[in-house]
């Protein structure tokens, strides 16, 4: 008999809850990986999985040095997962969050800004891997420079092995330069003398023009300005223990004697007369509007600003130059010199490695992982363009920056040999308030007069009271 | 029939499991987070009221409650006034393509994602490069720090966020104007009632239940600001553009005091629920039902 329009769409009670119970089966079971957290890399097999900052076309670039590592090892199976943010601080957070969904990766490649907070609550020190693997890292050792291996060290144990680095070094537009009849500076120049420039700058490239930009962040904002003036915003001290990593490794180094078990930042610092002193001398170049009142974060704007020949200088690392190199600049175009001198010329840096999480399923296999990742073709794999500066000297070489720039990238590098007493951006396991301490009183102690400079440091002193007080 | 009486628990499940999983499970745990320190690594400890004693007396929790109560006294008043006063022009005689195409321009920010317009509203603003200082700067207006003082960004602040959210507002307005019967305008008008006389005695009156609705809703999301104040100023400079679910994010994710912050986010529900309570109980005197 056939049906009748009507018949057809007459859909019994019965017949709808069926559909309906049909549905949430069918969804339950195509959602059910997702359900039970199976999809999550390195869940559900014994892969390592391996967490870093980016997105996930960064994490597909890394699939060639994955595939490299099990040509090697074969049987440790690898996963990388992207976590896309906005910095280290916002990284963290989504870190933290993950870890406790009970998500915990088995290696994360952290930054300085996280190398305090991750060796005080969730990574497992590399000591014992180190002095059993020696022979296969004397080379490596070798090539690194110490400042960087003692920037991940915390009381006395390492952490991670750098793979990258940058220092807050001063980039400038040549051409706003010739306009205003300078001369790149010399390496001993000091902060008057760069003043002095920028208001050469100033008069030579009209109003539409930025003498100097910078940024309000923990790095490349006023901590160097900070460094070089012989102080900073929390209280610098030194770490004991380490000398079973600098003894074995660096006893030929000139600085080993004065190596240590890493940097601790346990006391703020705002209310020292240098630190006054230091925001002043930024006040007085946004007063004469020779500087920006730096915003918060900044950086993504920075490189076309730059490029496009808006700014005369800012601070920045050899990470800039593939940034440079894409936005058009030549390396005629751009240079970078030291940051100047001050009571001394420590410049301030950052460095990045992979920590072993104290979860991880196969603390050995991540090793393996961590120590092969450092040999130098896995990093001439990772690090082929110069979107970082990486941490081995001899790949610091004329190859990297051929037809990119700048005409001194030899800079990058020494400001670390030149400089032993460089050192890392101040970042305690309470990184992340501190650098919100920072962030929100930076903008108000240079924008205002004197007064208002002394309330905003105080702010800060506050402020940092209660970010250190809280771990 | 028998099988009728489960029949609307069937139906009401999909809901009931969602809004329990998402919303009563949260709330529940929050509350009970609030008397415990955690800093989502190591065992949570009982605290008792620890949490709400400390926030209490935060200077920072202080400005930035404060802030938020400033920004939505000023927000909320731009956002209701634009938003009646486009819906009132919109219901005068317009063709009806140029009404369609206003109610869609209007509503159109707010499908927009709050974030990505503030790093676009970032770059207008930008005191150097921004298009908006380049634009006072034809006709001679100096330089405005608009993200950089504490004056510049809450001007910002609440520009940026009202433009994205009348949209709502007016949209609930344009309906409330639509249920005024037109004969009460007639009437008025033969007894010789003016437009602005119209508009206070009959409008505004008989709009009032609208108006309820749309205050309630506009006051409880702007004490939730968050996305505009932390993209363009990070909540500065100093505490200026803190808002109080930002320095709930700040002491939850950052410091790690996710207790804290929870008794923060417990002490926000409770001033949006006071609110909220005392709107309604005013609204017996103000509010007009036909």
């Amino acid at each position: 008999m056939a049906l009748t329009q009507g018949d057809a769409l007459a859909i019994t009670r019965r017949a709808a809850l069926g559909a309906l119970g049909a549905g949430v089966v069918g969804a339950t079971v195509a959602s059910w990986p997702r359900l039970t957290g199976t999809d999550i890399p390195g869940r559900g097999d014994n892969s390592l999985s391996i967490v870093i900052q980016g997105t996930k076309a960064d994490a597909s670039a890394r699939q060639k040095l994955v595939a490299d590592f099990n040509k090697v090892h074969p049987d440790i199976r690898i996963k990388v997962q992207a976590i896309q943010s906005v910095d280290w601080k916002d990284f963290f957070v989504k870190l933290l969050t993950m870890v406790a969904a009970g998500q915990s990766p088995d290696l994360v490649y952290v930054a300085t800004e996280g190398t305090q907070l991750f060796a005080e609550r969730l990574a497992e020190p590399l000591d014992s891997y180190v002095q059993r693997d020696a022979a296969e890292l004397k080379e490596y050792f070798e090539d690194v420079h110490p400042s960087l291996v003692e920037a991940m060290m915390y009381k006395g144990s390492l952490y991670q092995l750098p793979m990258d680095w940058n220092a807050a070094n001063m980039y400038f537009n040549t051409s706003a330069l010739a306009k205003a009849g300078l001369q790149m500076p010399a390496d001993d120049w000091t902060h008057l003398d760069f003043r002095t420039m920028l208001s050469s700058l100033k008069q030579a490239n009209g109003s539409d023009f930025t003498p100097y930009y910078w940024t309000n962040r923990l790095f490349g904002g006023v901590v160097p300005w900070l460094y070089i003036n012989d102080t900073s915003v929390l209280k610098e001290t030194k770490a004991p223990g380490g000398r079973w990593l600098w003894d074995s490794f660096y006893q030929n180094d000139p600085s080993s004697k004065m190596r240590t078990g890493g940097a601790l930042w346990e006391a703020p610092n705002a209310l020292d007369p240098r630190v006054e002193e230091s925001f002043d001398f930024l006040r007085g170049l946004v007063k004469d509007g020779l500087g920006v009142r730096p915003e918060e974060g900044g950086g993504n704007t920075l490189v076309g600003l730059f490029a496009s020949g808006r700014i005369g200088t800012t601070p920045a690392g050899g990470y800039w130059v593939e940034g440079l190199h894409e936005a058009g600049m030549t390396q005629d175009q751009y240079d970078v010199a030291f940051f100047p001198k001050w009571r001394t010329q420590r410049h301030q840096f950052g460095t990045a490695g992979y920590a072993i999480m104290k979860t991880a399923k196969d603390k050995d296999a991540a090793w393996e992982f961590v120590k092969w990742a450092a040999s130098k073709p896995a990093m001439e794999t990772q690090f082929a363009l110069p979107t970082t500066t990486p941490t081995r000297r001899s790949m610091v070489n004329e190859a990297l920056y051929a037809g990119k720039g700048p005409k001194h990238w030899k800079v990058f590098y020494d400001t670390l040999d030149k400089f032993p007493s460089t050192g890392p951006i101040p970042a305690p396991p309470q990184q992340a308030a501190v650098e919100t301490a920072l962030i929100k009183n930076v903008s108000l102690a240079v924008s205002g007069d004197q007064a208002q400079l002394k309330s905003a440091l105080q702010s800060l002193q506050r402020d940092l009271e209660q970010a250190l007080g809280g771990k | 029939m028998k099988h009728q009486r489960w029949l609307p628990w069937v139906f009401l499940a999909p809901t009931a499991l969602g809004m329990g999983l998402f919303t009563l499970i949260p709330i529940v745990a929050s509350i009970v987070l609030a008397f415990f320190q955690w800093d989502i690594i190591t065992p949570p400890k009982f605290v008792g009221f620890a949490n709400f004693a400390t926030v209490a007396t935060d200077s920072t929790v202080q400005v930035s409650f404060l802030n938020t109560i400033v920004f939505v006294i000023v927000a909320v008043a731009l956002q209701l006034g634009i938003s009646l006063g486009l819906a009132v022009l919109l219901t005068e005689k317009l063709p009806n393509w140029l009404r369609s195409f206003f109610r869609s321009a209007f509503f159109f920010p707010l499908v927009l994602s709050a974030a990505s317009v503030s790093v676009f509203m970032k770059y207008l603003f930008n005191e150097k490069f921004g298009v908006v200082n380049w634009l006072l700067s034809l006709i001679n207006v100096p330089a405005v720090p608009w993200l950089t003082s504490p004056a510049g960004s809450a001007v910002v602040i609440i520009l940026v966020y009202v433009w994205q959210n009348f949209g709502f507002s007016f949209l609930l307005f344009l309906g409330g104007l639509a249920s005024i019967p037109t004969e009460t305008y007639e009437a008025a008008s033969l007894d010789g009632a003016t437009g602005w006389r119209k508009l206070v005695q009959i409008t505004l009156p008989l709009l009032s239940p609208t108006t309820l609705v749309a205050s309630v809703m506009a006051i409880i999301s702007a004490l939730q600001v968050f996305d505009q104040p932390y993209v363009l100023t990070g909540g500065g400079p100093g505490d200026s553009t803190r808002s109080a679910v930002m320095v709930i994010f700040e002491t939850a994710f950052q410091r790690l005091e996710f207790g804290q912050g929870a008794a923060l986010g417990v002490i926000l529900t409770i001033i949006i629920m006071l609110i909220t309570a005392l709107q309604f109980r005013l609204s017996k005197r103000f509010v007009f039902y036909q």
